[in-house]
């Protein structure tokens, strides 16, 4: 059988595998990507928010470049269901108040296939080679290294490193050894319902804020029976993704009924939830539904989250290195922060001719000092939120929530934040107009559906207000330069102090936020000002960086190499 | 060959993906739990052990591999370009 030769294979054209190997492109390597679907991202099912700290401080292509969204997120509405029938609920709101939402957004919502093809364009753009259609189906192995893969066709493909980005089941990494089969408690399913609905009707319904159920067992209005998710619905800008999850297994290890049940919940929940039943289903209609098991408590157990992430020739990055978040339950943030890690870790081993795990395990180091992803995988927040509904304790299932999904997640999410922060300040005290530029590019990107195949984007010539507001900022990012690299340095190492300071101060954050909800109405006409101005400016201002004009061109699916 | 289902709708499912799931007669108890968790309805019990029904609405989500305590299930992607996949994931 023919023998090919690369540098690196990277398994997977998910939301992991284009970052490691545009990365590894842009750095001259020889680099194939290998996808198992027709189209990269077609078969990942997600309902999904990705968390803006994925952008600010994940690869630069991503925050610089326009990918397809399809909705600004601003926060989460949390609906405490106590009695569905007697219409006993209780609102749990986290979000960022108007005039900074919509624009400046807590995360945005995606579809999988536009996303992960428009990231595997930059990797081919970059010279990665993609192949589709083909699966990896084994490793080669010589005197215990990893020296490439064994495709479902029978071809060997031989590889200085291997960076494994194949998803939350590992099947190559289980098959090579590296990692076990997690246990059925670890694993949640996540029953996937896609509605079509009125644009208007979202705006006026969501708004841009997702919104989550819980409920006690007996309700079966919203898993989890064990543990996992209630209903989360998200809204899209034609549609709204829904979903309801939940853990394989109880904790005593006895499986559910999942088959009957999430019909059951599904049914009950649509048809008693009162915004849901009032609002929403008499305009949308059914468009899809899927489901995917994902390992959502895998950061919990000791011996689970020590499994190794990297071996003689190979490196793990993303879910298959059981990084998907145990808190907010997204594993993207991590997918690419892993993904961009292993690459560099691959470009300094193949920069020394050294592939042994003794060389990779810096890629262990490194991800164990990432602060926001060993929070991500550590938290223990809702691990926890089903113990109150166990308790069947109303004061306790609503702090749960709150610590969860309300404003209680700053006493936890503060630290590694701001320390992610500090560092990309550091390492570019310039960055801040990058952020800037990413958040105004995103907002017009969604205004115009300058990612949709059909729709060109308004031309608009006017820098107008928000053209020079982002000049003033230039300016005084650049001469503050300096003092902000300092400031950056000198409280990097402080940061720790950042949860203990907003549980200190929590009574006085939580007020905060609660008045900034309260004043929208008082910042309504600035919104609106700042809305208007986003989208009638010329978009060549939202431009990180001097390589590059904006232009909006419309997203278009491309054929890719097979 | 593209197949739909009225049940899923959104979801094509491609090409001839071979039997990619297979269980192990001997180790197998016949506990039921991969039918519990197969939302695709890709298992039936036959004389006291599990079968595969048909993999026609299998969405490869790896549950059956999962929840069998027996390792009775062997779970291996189907052949690169086959089996589920959507534009609304």
């Amino acid at each position: 059988m023919m023998q090919q030769e690369y540098d690196v294979v990277v398994i997977g054209a998910g939301f992991g595998g284009p970052v490691a190997a545009k990365k590894c492109a842009d750095a001259g390597l020889k680099t194939l990507m290998l996808e198992r679907s027709e189209n990269p991202g077609e078969k990942v099912i997600s309902g999904l928010t990705i968390p803006v700290y994925g952008f600010l401080f994940g690869p630069s292509f991503i925050r610089d470049g326009n990918p397809p969204i399809e909705r600004p997120v601003d926060g989460i509405r949390n609906y405490v269901i106590y009695n569905i029938k007697a219409e006993d609920i209780e609102i749990v709101e986290m979000r960022i108040p108007r005039p900074l939402s919509p624009i400046f957004a807590f995360g945005y919502n995606a579809y999988c296939k536009p996303f992960c093809t428009w990231e595997a364009e930059q990797a081919v753009k970059a010279g990665a080679e993609l192949r589709t259609c083909t699966t990896a189906i084994d490793v080669i192995r010589e005197d215990g290294c990893i020296k490439g893969i064994v495709t479902d066709r029978g071809e060997q493909i031989r590889s200085k490193i291997v960076i494994n980005c194949e998803g939350s089941q590992g099947m190559l990494a289980v098959k090579a050894g590296i990692r076990g089969k997690y246990p059925p408690q670890a694993i949640s399913l996540a029953d996937t319902y896609d509605y079509e609905c009125p644009k208007e009707v979202i705006d006026r319904v969501f708004g841009h804020t997702l919104r989550f159920c819980w409920g006690f067992d007996e309700l079966k209005i919203a898993p989890p029976l064990g543990h996992g998710n209630g209903l989360m619905a998200w809204p899209y800008r034609n549609s709204i993704h829904w979903m309801q999850d939940q853990c394989l297994a109880m904790d005593d290890g006895q499986v559910p009924n999942l088959r009957r049940l999430f019909d059951e919940y599904h049914e009950n929940i649509t048809t008693q939830l009162p915004w849901w039943r009032d609002e929403i289903a008499p305009s949308v209609k059914l468009r899809a539904r899927m489901w995917e098991g994902f390992g959502i408590y895998v950061g919990l157990d000791d011996k689970l989250r020590n499994m190794p992430n990297f071996t003689d020739g190979m490196i793990l990055a993303g879910d298959v290195a059981g990084l998907e978040s145990t808190g907010l339950c997204d594993g993207v943030p991590t997918a690419w922060f892993s993904a961009d890690i292993a690459a560099d870790v691959a470009i300094e081993a193949i920069k020394a001719s050294d592939s042994s795990a003794k060389f990779l395990e810096r890629y262990n180091r490194r991800i164990k000092a990432h602060s926001i992803t060993q929070w991500a995988i550590t938290n223990r927040g809702r691990w926890n939120l089903r113990k109150a509904q166990e308790s069947h304790d109303r004061k306790e299932l609503r702090a749960r929530i709150n610590y969860q999904f309300g404003p209680g997640i700053l006493t936890h999410a503060g630290t590694p934040l701001v320390k992610s922060m500090l560092r990309e300040i550091r390492k570019d005290p310039l960055v801040m107009r990058k952020w800037a530029r990413m958040f105004l590019r995103y907002y017009y990107n969604w205004e115009h559906d300058c990612s949709s195949q059909n729709k060109l984007p308004g031309r608009h010539k006017k820098k107008g207000s928000i053209g020079i507001g982002l000049a003033i900022l230039d300016s005084l990012v650049i001469v503050f330069s300096p003092i902000n690299w300092a400031i950056a340095c000198l409280l990097e190492p402080l940061a720790g102090a950042v949860n203990l300071l907003i549980i200190a101060f929590r009574p006085v954050v939580e007020l905060g936020l609660r008045a900034g909800i309260k004043m929208e109405p008082l910042f309504d006409p600035f919104c609106r000002w700042m809305i208007d101005s986003v989208k009638q400016a010329d978009p060549s201002i939202f431009v990180s960086g001097s390589s590059g004009r904006f232009r909006g061109q419309p997203h278009k699916a491309r054929v890719f190499p097979s | 060959m593209v197949r739909t289902s009225e049940r899923f709708p959104g979801v094509e499912w491609v090409g001839d993906t071979g039997v990619f799931i297979k269980i192990d007669e001997k180790r197998c108890t016949g506990c039921g739990n991969c039918i519990k968790v197969c939302l695709g309805c890709c298992f039936e019990i036959e004389k006291k052990l599990a079968r595969i029904k048909s993999l026609d609405e299998c969405m490869e989500c790896a549950s059956c591999w999962y929840v069998c305590g027996e390792g009775a299930i062997d779970f291996a992607w189907p052949p690169g370009g086959t089996g589920y996949r959507s534009d609304w994931g």
